[in-house]
């Protein structure tokens, strides 16, 4: 039995979520326990590791972890640990290697995880058996055209079967055209203060903040070049209206969508999106041949926001893939990646990547913004009275709409509902028993009925 | 035998007039920063400038960009519209991080100025850092190098071209909204 009352934690009918999720030291623990060491997380994708010997890394939850393309191209992944001593085997965050050798004491380990080489072994062993002295695998590491995922759990569903319904949506970046996605360079890397919950679901689902909270960057973006779009994403040049025609949020237990269906709005913020629009257009009618209709004509080309239950965000017009990384209760760390066809001529793709940089990079011009409040709502709860309160997240409960794609739909982008599925699926998964409990949950009655 | 050359120069040293008047041009700029003069900031730079700040990767030392497949990312990579398209966002007043104000206080030393091929574009080194405070207690310093190329126009100089290479693999920071 938990020591956690999670149906209190997080009230769904209520949709109320206790301060304390964000602060609780305790409960933290717990997270990387239930989430953490059983969900599947994204680990990287082919294009970064496309040669035996490419490795990179990246953690699940606070784990340090090596994910590496082996002699024989199987691509395998490993706790970034010495089964000697536990110092780090691999301090380099990717590149080309035959072997990982612990600085400690030398001992060797090839790319498929075996013991190698230890120095002086004849002399100093007497019978070591190496083959039980292998880096410690991750359970199960399977991909999804291209993307790259591990789980510390032995048992439980297979990728294909967590990812469900919302391998519909991701099938729109990374099976758009045949050559599929590539991940453009090295990541963004930030740590910020605050608790890694908030910018998981801020990023999926919160609609509402963009006009508010990146103001200042909202009255410059796009400006440049053809010109600043009288409504970007729906949003008034006065920041006072706001058209979501069209516009949806979805849930796919655990996972969530949001998108503008219009088919074209993802290239809003960019100061000179003409040649992303034309290779987008050039390509529309191969995707709605390979994809059908609604994918290609709706989704292909908007804004959409696809988030990955607990940490994966792929954003599709911004073009950025995003994984969120706890570092404690009170702090993340982000990586932040391009992402772009991999068949797109190399003018598309420096656009893309500058962009990236311009608007969620480091120094993004939007980026900056959120920390403030991430570190405001995990810190104010040190506070014992502030940590008794509840956020609250209520809009458009009940709004239904007709949507011929998988999932539950709800109208608008700025609606809440994406974020109070996450925290519904974070109290499932908490209080789940066994991995099977965690996946492809019936959406919350309430929300369909 | 040979007297041993010690100093592994960039290129001639500029004259020392030439020297002062770059380094007098550098706190000037770094003052019209933390002071949120961003128009000011803006008639120093060339309508040509470029403006770039690459990711630091920690990788081995044989696997370093250029040796493998893997393409640098610039955390900026701007031109003089991008530039002035951020000093417009600091002057909304609607960046709420930095409402009370943002404290920036650029101190910037070991400049070197040296002369290259074209007469009256001289490539300077130097070290900055950078204090950022806001809030009670958020406080963060940056320390790099900057590599410039900065034109004597006869009325005074421009920067050219910036490359800045902040040793920060994981950017400890809510953002790095600031010019260095």
């Amino acid at each position: 039995m938990s020591k956690f009352d999670y149906k209190q934690l997080i009230d769904h009918d209520a949709m109320l979520q206790s301060r304390s999720i964000f602060w609780d030291p305790d409960i933290y623990q717990e997270e990387l326990k239930q989430i953490f060491n059983r969900c599947w997380l994204f680990l990287g994708h082919e294009s970064q590791i496309p040669d035996a010997g490419d490795f990179l890394r990246t953690y699940m939850g606070e784990d340090d972890v090596i994910v590496v393309r082996g002699e024989d191209q199987e691509v395998r992944a490993f706790l970034n640990a010495c089964s000697h001593r536990g110092n780090k085997v691999c301090q380099a965050e990717w590149g080309k290697t035959k072997a990982f050798t612990c600085s400690y004491h030398g001992w060797a380990f090839d790319t498929s995880g075996k013991l190698a080489a230890v120095p002086l072994e004849e002399v100093i062993y007497d019978n070591l058996d190496r083959s039980k002295l292998g880096l410690v695998p991750v359970a199960r590491v399977q991909t999804y055209k291209g993307m790259i995922f591990g789980t510390f759990a032995e048992q439980g569903p297979d990728l294909l079967e967590y990812l469900g319904d919302a391998a519909y949506y991701l099938d729109v970046v990374l099976d758009a055209s045949p050559e599929g996605m590539e991940l453009i360079g090295s990541p963004f890397r930030v740590e910020i203060t605050g608790n890694w919950k908030l910018p998981v679901e801020n990023a999926i689902g919160d609609g509402y903040h963009v006009a508010w909270a990146h103001a200042g960057a909202m009255r410059v973006v796009g400006s440049i070049g053809q010109g600043r779009s009288e409504s970007v994403l729906g949003i008034g040049k006065d920041n006072g209206g706001l058209d979501s025609s069209g516009q949806i949020q979805v849930t796919l237990p655990p996972h969530t969508i949001l998108s503008t269906l219009d088919g074209q709005s993802g290239y809003a913020l960019y100061d000179n999106p003409g040649p992303c629009i034309e290779f987008t257009e050039q390509k529309r009618p191969s995707v709605v041949d390979r994809l059908g209709e609604v994918r290609g004509n709706q989704l292909y080309g908007s804004e959409t926001h696809m988030g990955i239950f607990p940490n994966l965000q792929i954003i599709q017009g911004l073009n950025l893939l995003r994984v969120i990384h706890p570092k404690g209760p009170g702090s993340f760390e982000v990586a932040t990646y391009a992402m772009a066809d991999k068949s797109a001529p190399d003018e598309v793709k420096e656009i893309i990547v500058k962009h990236v940089g311009q608007t969620f990079g480091t120094a993004g011009l939007l980026e900056g913004d959120d920390g403030d409040f991430t570190e405001a709502i995990t810190h104010s709860a040190d506070g014992y009275a502030t940590r008794q309160m509840k956020g609250w997240l209520g809009m458009g409960k009940g709004r239904k709409i007709d949507w011929e794609g998988p999932g539950d739909a709800s109208p608008g982008i700025v609606n809440e509902l994406c974020q109070r599925e996450f925290y519904l699926q974070w109290q499932k998964t908490m209080m789940a028993q066994s991995v099977s409990e965690i996946l492809q949950q019936p959406s919350a009655d309430e929300e369909v009925s | 035998m040979a007297k041993k050359k010690i100093i592994a120069a960039v290129g001639k040293d500029t004259d020392m007039e030439t020297g002062y008047r770059i380094e007098r041009f550098l706190a000037a700029e770094a003052r019209a920063l933390d002071e949120e003069r961003y128009d000011d900031w803006l008639a120093m730079l060339d309508e040509s400038v470029e403006y770039k700040l690459p990711i630091l990767n920690n990788v081995y030392r044989r696997n370093r960009v250029g040796n493998t497949t893997f393409r640098e990312t610039m955390i900026y990579d701007e031109n003089f519209d991008k530039l002035k398209q951020r000093a417009a966002r600091e002057d909304t007043g609607m960046v709420w991080l930095n409402d009370p104000v943002t404290h920036h206080i650029r101190t910037i030393t070991n400049i070197e100025s040296f002369c290259t091929d074209e007469s009256s574009v001289y490539d300077v080194r130097s070290k900055f850092t950078l204090l950022r405070s806001r809030r009670n207690r958020d406080r963060v310093s940056h320390t790099g190098t900057r590599q410039d190329k900065v034109k004597d126009t006869g009325e005074g100089f421009k920067i050219l071209s910036r490359i800045i290479y902040l040793p920060e693999r994981v950017i400890v920071d809510k953002n790095l909204n600031m010019f260095f």
